[in-house]
């Protein structure tokens, strides 16, 4: 997959220029050919994290972004930041561009013709919207999740195992461990470990989509699109994914489209409000939830919504 | 108030427990004004109902506690609306309060009309119109929903906390003039402290309410008047009167 020639889709953790404009605190690198570091993230203490009232990092980093059905407009100007080890919600009506605004994430929206995105979205200070990018890297770096489940009709353990070929070449001990420390990841193993070989379909609603999370997670990418997580999952499903991504946020930015409210209070640390295409309010979540600055948002957030 | 919600009942839950808190207010506003009458009428049998009428007040805080309980479990209000019912909430002990302290400014009016009247009993119905005052223009605000009025209402406890100061020395002369004064001045400065503490509970009001307007508490320190709790009566100045 990744021939030598590929385009670096972003410059090394350990690159100058990188050590140069990143001051934090050494991370892991995240990307790399060989086996990915899981282990060490498993087992860094938890002192080892980034302390909450640090400013986080920006991970990425939504610039001025545009984005057109044809002719019509979704998004207007959005500028955003997303940050690194961080939930960020966005909130709106159907129709306001918060999907759009994730499908720009990791430029879905190019397998539709006439979907077209002007602006940057800065990803480890690369822009991510220019043309000729490897997308295929990109996607290894940006992982998504969908409101449905949509396990691949195959075995548990090939979901997960699928990615992990496609982008790297490891032994099958070793596909085996990443296969289950992605599926522990995502709180699921206990529950599969002794039918790896049945299908994904077989598996329950909240079930499906915690397999989609580890398939998600397993080629260890560094942001973590969100979309409806859990807006088809029982309630019991929806506390178990809410809680996974409680845990994954220390190791990947987050971020998550929801319709529910309490969802979005209860699971990120930003929010987002759009409208209409156009951000309206963007702030601590903390803020928007007890005294957003703007009319608009308080109206939506407090049902009042015309 | 701003637009209404999608769903109606909602609106009319708030609506109903904004009506609570004025009610209450309203009772405060009465319950205060009849025990000043009290004092200055000598009226006991005022006086009693006064103390009967604190039960009533009591009642209505129960359910507004009820409804406001119900709120936030079934509605699970946000942002303004949150701020709204534990406002609410909180302004609600506060005029609780505010009707103990009315309904024992009456019992010591009863104690009071036993004894013969005295001249120096008249400085405390002063205070307590202040008093009263405050109450009502921090309920008007309330229903107004007007943090400005309610922050006049803040500044003004400090000349309440000047009148309960002046009173406090006042009632320590005559008692150092002549014993027999001591019962009479020693309900009195009870009575003036009670009012005094009626008029903090409107200031906690204003502060309440300027929070559910704003969404940031005031945090500016509150101009305080009362140095009371500073004085002392010298035993030899007491001795060589």
């Amino acid at each position: 997959m990744n021939s030598p020639t590929a385009r670096p889709l972003a410059t090394e953790p350990d690159s100058p220029d990188r050590a140069s404009d990143d001051a934090a605190p050494p991370r892991q690198p995240r990307r790399p050919l060989a086996a990915p570091p899981i282990a060490a993230l498993v087992q860094r203490k938890p002192g080892d994290e980034a302390p909450k009232t640090a400013m986080p990092d920006v991970k990425a980093d939504v610039r001025h972004v545009n984005f057109f059905y044809g002719k019509f407009q979704a998004l207007h100007d959005i500028s955003v930041p997303l940050y690194d080890r961080r939930v960020t919600a966005f909130i709106g009506p159907s129709g306001c561009g918060k999907s759009t605004l994730l499908r720009i994430l990791n430029r879905i929206y190019e397998l539709y013709p006439g979907q077209t995105a002007t602006g940057e979205v800065i990803l480890d200070g690369e822009n991510i919207l220019m043309p000729g990018l490897d997308l295929n890297r990109l996607r290894a770096k940006i992982g998504m999740v969908f409101q449905k489940p949509t396990p691949f009709p195959m075995a548990i353990y090939d979901n997960i195992a699928f990615g992990i070929r496609l982008y790297e070449k490891v032994s099958k001990s070793e596909l085996d461990d990443r296969v289950e420390s992605a599926l522990r990841r995502a709180a699921l193993w206990d529950e599969v470990k002794d039918k790896l070989r049945d299908s994904g379909l077989s598996l329950s609603g909240g079930q499906q989509q915690r397999l989609c999370i580890a398939r998600a997670i397993a080629i260890e990418p560094e942001v973590l699109l969100l979309d409806e997580p859990a807006s088809a999952l029982d309630p019991i499903s929806t506390q178990r994914i809410e809680e996974l991504i409680a845990e994954l946020k220390a190791d990947y930015c987050i971020a998550m489209v929801t319709h529910n409210m309490q969802q979005a209070a209860r699971s990120s640390d930003y929010t987002a409000f759009l409208y209409l295409g156009e951000l309206v309010e963007f702030d601590e979540t903390e803020t928007i939830f007890t005294h957003p600055r703007v009319r608009r948002t308080e109206d939506y957030i407090t049902g009042r919504f015309g | 108030m701003p637009a209404e919600h999608i769903i109606k009942s909602y609106d009319e839950e708030l609506a109903r427990l904004n009506k609570m808190v004025v009610e209450m207010g309203g009772l405060a506003e009465s319950q205060l004004a009849a025990a000043i009458d009290a004092v200055v009428r000598r009226d006991s049998a005022l006086a009693a109902r006064v103390v009967e009428g604190d039960a009533a007040v009591d009642q209505i805080e129960r359910d507004l506690d009820n409804l406001a309980i119900r709120l936030f479990a079934l509605r699970q209000p946000m942002a303004r609306d949150l701020r709204e019912i534990f406002v609410a909430l909180k302004i609600a002990s506060d005029l609780e309060r505010i009707c103990d302290y009315a309904a024992n400014v009456a019992k010591r009016s009863i104690a009071l009309s036993q004894a013969p009247p005295v001249q120096l009993v008249h400085a405390l119905p002063r205070m307590a119109q202040f008093a009263l005052l405050l109450v009502k223009d921090v309920i008007d605000a309330y229903v107004e929903h007007d943090a400005d009025k309610a922050l006049e209402v803040w500044k003004r406890d400090e000349e309440l906390d000047e009148m309960y100061s002046s009173l406090f020395r006042e009632f320590l002369t005559y008692m150092m003039e002549d014993p027999r004064n001591i019962g009479t001045c020693t309900h009195l400065l009870f009575m003036a402290k009670n009012i005094e503490r009626i008029g903090d509970h409107a200031t906690n009001i204003a502060e309440n309410l300027f929070y559910l307007v704003h969404g940031t508490p005031l945090t500016q320190a509150r101009p305080k008047g009362d140095k009371s709790s500073l004085e002392v009566v010298a035993p030899d100045r007491a001795q060589s009167r």
